[in-house]
């Protein structure tokens, strides 16, 4: 926090450099009409936005505290994080977890191969691609991978062909495993090209100097590369993990609902609001999930200040 | 701009790999790009074959042509197609102003307002959907109860993409001079808008409504959450009885999505090197600012094409520029040339 607060105290001077009107109009009511001038440009965004996404977010936080008649209750939160909801929350983390860390690790090694390739061509390719690929969710993706791991899929198939049937070692697509898979296909082109510009900032410079200093390879990498890339990862890491815990599409397609996530609970909970008070205790798990993502909002933003001071 | 731009590039030609201990030899890299290629490219090979499995293992479009004689999937792709446009329209009509407002008027909120446009990316669409149904009960049927409401969220949910497309389409523009040239020939805002700023954005207002298009055609979890017959939804049903012809449909889907991706993405970067290379010429902006019809569209020619870029941008996620805003903030797709 101590790092914004002298980056805002700077940001009015080159608003003000530009304002029309004398300087010593700075600060008085005519500035501040001025001011007020150029706000209006930009309601109808902010109106727009409050509107549709500000107004619905604020009444799930305040209808999670409401019982159905208004009143107020702790009610919906207790519910919300016991029994099979507390079950959900629980599986929602640790699916999100796997596939964000798997494919952090994977995509960054993606990125340092493509560093290390001097192609253009393919920097375009895989850049462009990861664009694309990380896109990638919801109907189409579930479709593909049952076409590829489902019950009849091609390689799995092929690899009961081989003589090793996945379905018969306890693998299924349709489980938390199978979402991990699937996950990561839009995971890893993220972190490609969330990484990729850490890692191209990464000198050689500072690798010669650690090795004039008597670093080995490994010690070059242990010592330098990682603590570099380190809050980079990290950063990118929370990014992911955000992605693939609010993922409702992919997941219900897929599973059909089978794997119990926060936000297939949610979402079975809208489609049965028949039943009173449901709608409640969806809101209380959704400002469950906005905790969650705030969280990791919060540990992004602190990581990515010190990944920041190695980027220039 | 283009000195900056090529620096990365030439940088990382220099070192070359065997000179530096943070780079992979070419074993390596080759063995994980290959791998991670195919796990790219295998599912989407499985799903084309799938797809288009005929009798007896021959290569047939029956599956798809089959599909499109059920009405039912037709209805959803004209809802969709209808939602998009409303959406696209509303997204134009919001933000080509407000970027230019911001742009040349606040600069200083430039930084405030990407912030505000990656907001979506941290509400879960789910949470939405739950705010949706709790704080617009009381709206008129009308809104609530149609399709309507749809395309009034994807606007929102389309936001982080949408609004960088337009934003480096309009910073590229030297929009002072553009408006000063502009009234000092006697033109009035309105003409000012609709002659010399509209055309030189044409290609980001393009890939700004191109990516809200492809977003409200491709959105599921909102359309099914508010029980809407949508061109997902429907593909969804039609899924769960006819697999290898929603599983045909849906790859046909992606691939032309993507295909309209590339080539903007690719066009975008033959344009930008124009670009780069003319940029050079310090007599760009005096050219500019006598705007007549035809310069303008020269104009046209170098400015508009950084907004394409922003389509390949765009389409990437906005965490990575949210990562970049902390540094200068380069477009990331600048960084491949």
């Amino acid at each position: 926090m101590g790092l914004t607060a002298p980056a805002r105290q700077v940001r009015p001077s080159p608003e003000e450099a530009t304002a029309p009107g004398p300087p010593a109009a700075r600060g008085g009511l005519r500035h501040r009409l001025n001011r007020l001038r150029r706000l209006i440009g930009i309601g109808p965004f902010l109106a727009y936005l409050t509107l549709f996404l500000i107004v619905p977010s604020i009444s799930v936080v305040s209808s999670a505290f409401e019982d159905e008649k208004g009143n107020f209750t702790w009610s919906n939160i207790t519910a919300s994080l016991h029994g099979v909801y507390l079950t959900s929350y629980k599986t929602s983390l640790e699916i999100s977890a796997v596939s964000a860390l798997v494919s952090a690790v994977a995509g960054t090694l993606v990125a340092i191969a493509l560093a290390s390739s001097t192609s253009r061509t393919l920097n375009r390719l895989v850049t462009t691609g990861s664009g694309v690929f990380a896109n990638t969710g919801g109907l189409p993706l579930a479709f593909a991978f049952i076409a590829t791991l489902g019950n009849f899929g091609i390689v799995t198939k092929i690899l009961s062909a081989i003589g090793w049937d996945p379905y018969n070692h306890g693998f299924t697509l349709y489980s938390a495993t199978g979402l991990v898979v699937v996950y990561c296909y839009f995971l890893v082109p993220l972190m490609v090209l969330v990484m990729l510009p850490a890692v191209q900032n990464l000198r050689s410079e500072w690798f010669e100097a650690a090795s004039i200093l008597g670093a080995s390879r490994r010690e070059c990498w242990h010592r330098v590369g990682i603590p570099l890339l380190g809050p980079a990862f990290f950063a990118a890491l929370m990014v992911l993990f955000t992605d693939a815990f609010a993922a409702y599409a992919t997941a219900e397609t897929l599973t059909q609902g089978t794997v119990p996530l926060v936000p297939i609970q949610i979402g079975s909970l809208i489609e049965g609001n028949v039943l009173s008070n449901q709608q409640n205790l969806g809101d209380a798990l959704g400002l469950g999930m906005i905790v969650v993502v705030a969280i990791a909002a919060v540990l992004y933003a602190t990581v990515q200040r010190r990944a920041a001071r190695w980027q220039h | 701009m283009a000195a900056l731009t090529l620096t990365p590039g030439a940088a990382v030609r220099r070192r070359s790999p065997s000179a530096s201990a943070f780079r992979f030899g070419f074993a390596p890299r080759t063995i994980i790009l290959v791998l991670t290629g195919l796990y790219f490219l295998i599912p989407l090979a499985a799903s084309a074959r799938y797809a288009l499995e005929g009798s007896g293992g021959s290569i047939s479009f029956s599956s798809i042509d089959q599909l499109f004689h059920d009405g039912t999937l037709w209805s959803g792709l004209v809802t969709s197609l209808e939602i998009a446009a409303g959406a696209a329209v509303i997204t134009l009509l919001l933000l080509v102003p407000t970027s230019i407002w911001i742009n040349l008027r606040m600069p200083a909120f430039r930084r405030t307002m990407e912030g505000l446009t990656l907001l979506p990316l941290v509400v879960p669409t789910v949470v939405l959907v739950l705010g949706i149904f709790g704080a617009f009960r009381s709206f008129p049927n009308l809104i609530v109860g149609t399709p309507v409401i749809l395309a009034l969220e994807y606007v929102v949910l389309a936001l982080p993409f949408s609004y960088r497309a337009i934003d480096s389409g309009v910073q590229a523009l030297d929009l002072h001079t553009l408006v000063d040239a502009g009234k000092s020939l006697g033109s009035g805002w309105t003409q000012l808008f609709w002659r010399v700023l509209l055309p030189n954005l044409r290609t980001a207002i393009l890939s700004a409504a191109f990516l809200t298009v492809a977003y409200s055609i491709g959105e599921f979890a909102v359309a099914n959450l508010l029980t809407f017959n949508t061109f997902p939804t429907r593909l969804y049903e039609v899924g769960t009885e006819y697999a290898g012809e929603a599983t045909a449909v849906s790859v046909f889907a992606l691939v032309l999505t993507w295909g309209l991706l590339l080539v903007m993405s690719f066009v975008g970067g033959r344009k930008r090197r124009q670009h780069a290379a003319t940029a050079a010429l310090p007599a760009t902006t005096e050219l500019a600012g006598s705007v007549s019809e035809d310069l303008a569209a020269e104009v046209d020619e170098l400015a508009g094409a950084v907004g394409l870029g922003g389509a390949g941008a765009a389409s990437a996620p906005a965490p990575h520029d949210e990562e970049q805003g902390m540094t200068d903030d380069p477009a990331p797709d600048d960084e491949e040339n």
